[in-house]
């Protein structure tokens, strides 16, 4: 409950801090927003040039950028500073967290407000409620419970993976390069019905880095397409609990990490 | 002398990746695979289609390969290497740039020189796998492949400029993060990187014209393709020309405005 005090504390001074800068501030909200603008563009475009995008109606793919842009926003509000921890790690900063008597995985989410997660929310909430008016499914409870379980666990599968490129970055500070290339990745690939790629490359965006899990199997599953979304009903269908279990490993890989983590001075 | 100094200060970027081997097996292991679904999503998009927005499959792939290889002219990690404006700015010791025989202008492009020409050879030689293996095609002829040369270098000058201007913001914002992010947006958007500029709505093309993100990428790639036929090279190139023109001159300007504004340390 301390805790929970100090981080409310931490959190109100790191959005003063960031209000310092005023027009910083603002186009880091319109830097959120026109990032994910950019992903709908990208999906519109594509819609409208390319209908029936491997099978899918427009209004079951726009559920995958909806689903992915929501969880994603949640993840860089809630968890993402796990992202570019490379430079803290790189300048000695995590080594002031070792020594403070607060967890160090929440100093390091503690250490700055994300502003840009403002812009991003935005964007995905209006894009999801775009998304579900024009959806023609029947939104049961039981549909909507999955909907809400989908969001949070590819909030969770994102900072799974940005937690364990975090954990490398322990040890290897250009690990951080890495992460940038899975927000690329991410942004680029996690929106659009993974079924229009090679079976081999769909494979290795399941198996290899399983980004079809964060928004691509939930909406297959959702919209009907979870038996022809390239993997085993079953595995589809659980990814909101992957998501939970794939955070839980990272937390724990983590945590390894950084009981083997030497700074400057061993 | 000063062609040393020079290759000096080029180096810098190329030898500080050099000596970064995981960031190199990166860059290769990332390019590798980005051209990889890239070409696939194109190739799927493309499967139950035939010309769209006049362009062919081999035109589109092409073209969104190309892309991906030509975002790596200026995708190296310069934070890494502690000796951007905004991190000077922030510790102080942009004055330094200032007291060196060499002027700030000159020491700028010179680092901006020797890393494009780092991402240059890193381009070249996934241009020549991918010619290999047939993820791109060849251009039409010796004449287009000589004006796409002289539009890609042009639109990098290009690109060079407004990096350079969102580099100066710095000078008198302190902070230039946001305005990166949203240049390297709009660069992405609006020179046709997430998706060529052809397939948007005609208004959105126009509306690209005014900017200089289009020239950057899209006309290059859309001479290579035959997207524009030879015949109407002439006024694109022109029009890079130009930007390249308007840019230098702004930046020129602004530089002067910069220098105004840094004060040694004690004041």
């Amino acid at each position: 409950m301390k805790n929970v005090r100090l981080a409310w504390r931490i959190t109100r001074l790191n959005f003063r801090a960031q209000l310092e800068y005023r027009s910083e501030f603002l186009m880091m909200v319109a830097i959120g927003a026109v990032w994910q603008v950019s992903v709908i563009v990208f999906a519109t475009v594509l819609l409208t040039r390319f209908s029936g995008m491997g099978g899918w109606d427009s209004s079951d793919v726009l559920l995958i950028p909806a689903t992915r842009m929501l969880a994603h926003g949640l993840f860089v509000l809630f968890l993402g500073r796990m992202h570019g921890i490379g430079y803290f790690i790189q300048e000695g900063k995590i080594d002031i967290c070792l020594v403070r008597p607060m967890p160090v995985h929440l100093q390091v989410q503690l250490r700055m407000f994300p502003t840009n997660a403002i812009g991003d929310l935005t964007v995905a909430v209006g894009l999801m409620a775009g998304a579900l008016s024009r959806s023609e499914l029947d939104w049961t409870a039981g549909r909507t419970s999955y909907l809400i379980a989908a969001v949070i666990g590819g909030m969770l599968l994102e900072a799974a993976l940005f937690t364990a490129v975090a954990s490398a970055a322990l040890r290897f500070p250009a690990a951080d390069y890495w992460g940038r290339w899975l927000e690329e990745l991410l942004g680029t690939f996690g929106s659009y019905p993974l079924n229009v790629l090679p079976k081999a490359v769909g494979g290795f965006l399941t198996y290899g880095l399983p980004l079809a899990f964060v928004a691509y199997f939930p909406a297959a599953v959702l919209t009907g397409h979870g038996h022809s979304a390239g993997v085993p009903y079953w595995l589809a269908a659980v990814s909101p609990l992957l998501g939970v279990l794939a955070y839980l490993g990272s937390r724990l890989l983590w945590r390894w990490s950084l009981k083997h983590y030497t700074g400057v001075n061993g | 002398m000063a062609v040393l100094s020079a290759w000096r200060a080029a180096r810098v970027t190329p030898l500080g990746e050099l000596h970064t081997p995981p960031r190199m097996t990166a860059a290769l292991l990332r390019l590798a695979v980005q051209v990889v679904l890239v070409a696939s999503l194109w190739h799927g998009l493309y499967a139950h289609t035939g010309t769209t927005a006049g362009l062919t499959r081999d035109q589109a792939v092409t073209y969104a390969v190309l892309a991906v290889l030509a975002s790596r002219l200026r995708a190296l990690d310069q934070y890494a290497g502690r000796d951007t404006v905004i991190q000077h700015m922030h510790f102080g010791t942009i004055v330094y740039w200032y007291l060196r025989p060499l002027s700030p202008q000159r020491y700028y492009a010179l680092r901006a020189l020797g890393e494009q020409l780092y991402g240059l050879a890193w381009a070249l030689a996934g241009y020549v796998v991918c010619l290999w293996s047939g993820a791109v095609k060849p251009p039409g002829s010796a004449a287009v492949a000589g004006v796409f040369a002289l539009s890609l270098l042009l639109g990098q000058w290009i690109l060079y400029y407004v990096m350079l201007a969102i580099d100066q913001l710095c000078f008198f914002t302190l902070r230039n993060n946001a305005a990166m992010l949203i240049l390297i947006f709009a660069q992405n958007l609006l020179s046709g990187v997430y998706a060529p500029l052809w397939y948007f709505p005609d208004w959105f093309v126009t509306m690209s014209g005014f900017l200089p993100f289009q020239a950057t990428l899209s006309v290059p790639l859309s001479l290579y393709v035959g997207r524009i036929p030879l015949s109407d090279a002439g006024p694109a190139l022109l029009v890079q020309a130009v930007w390249v023109t308007v840019l230098a001159l702004f930046t020129r300007l602004v530089w002067r405005l910069a220098a105004r504004r840094v004060i040694s340390q004690g004041g």
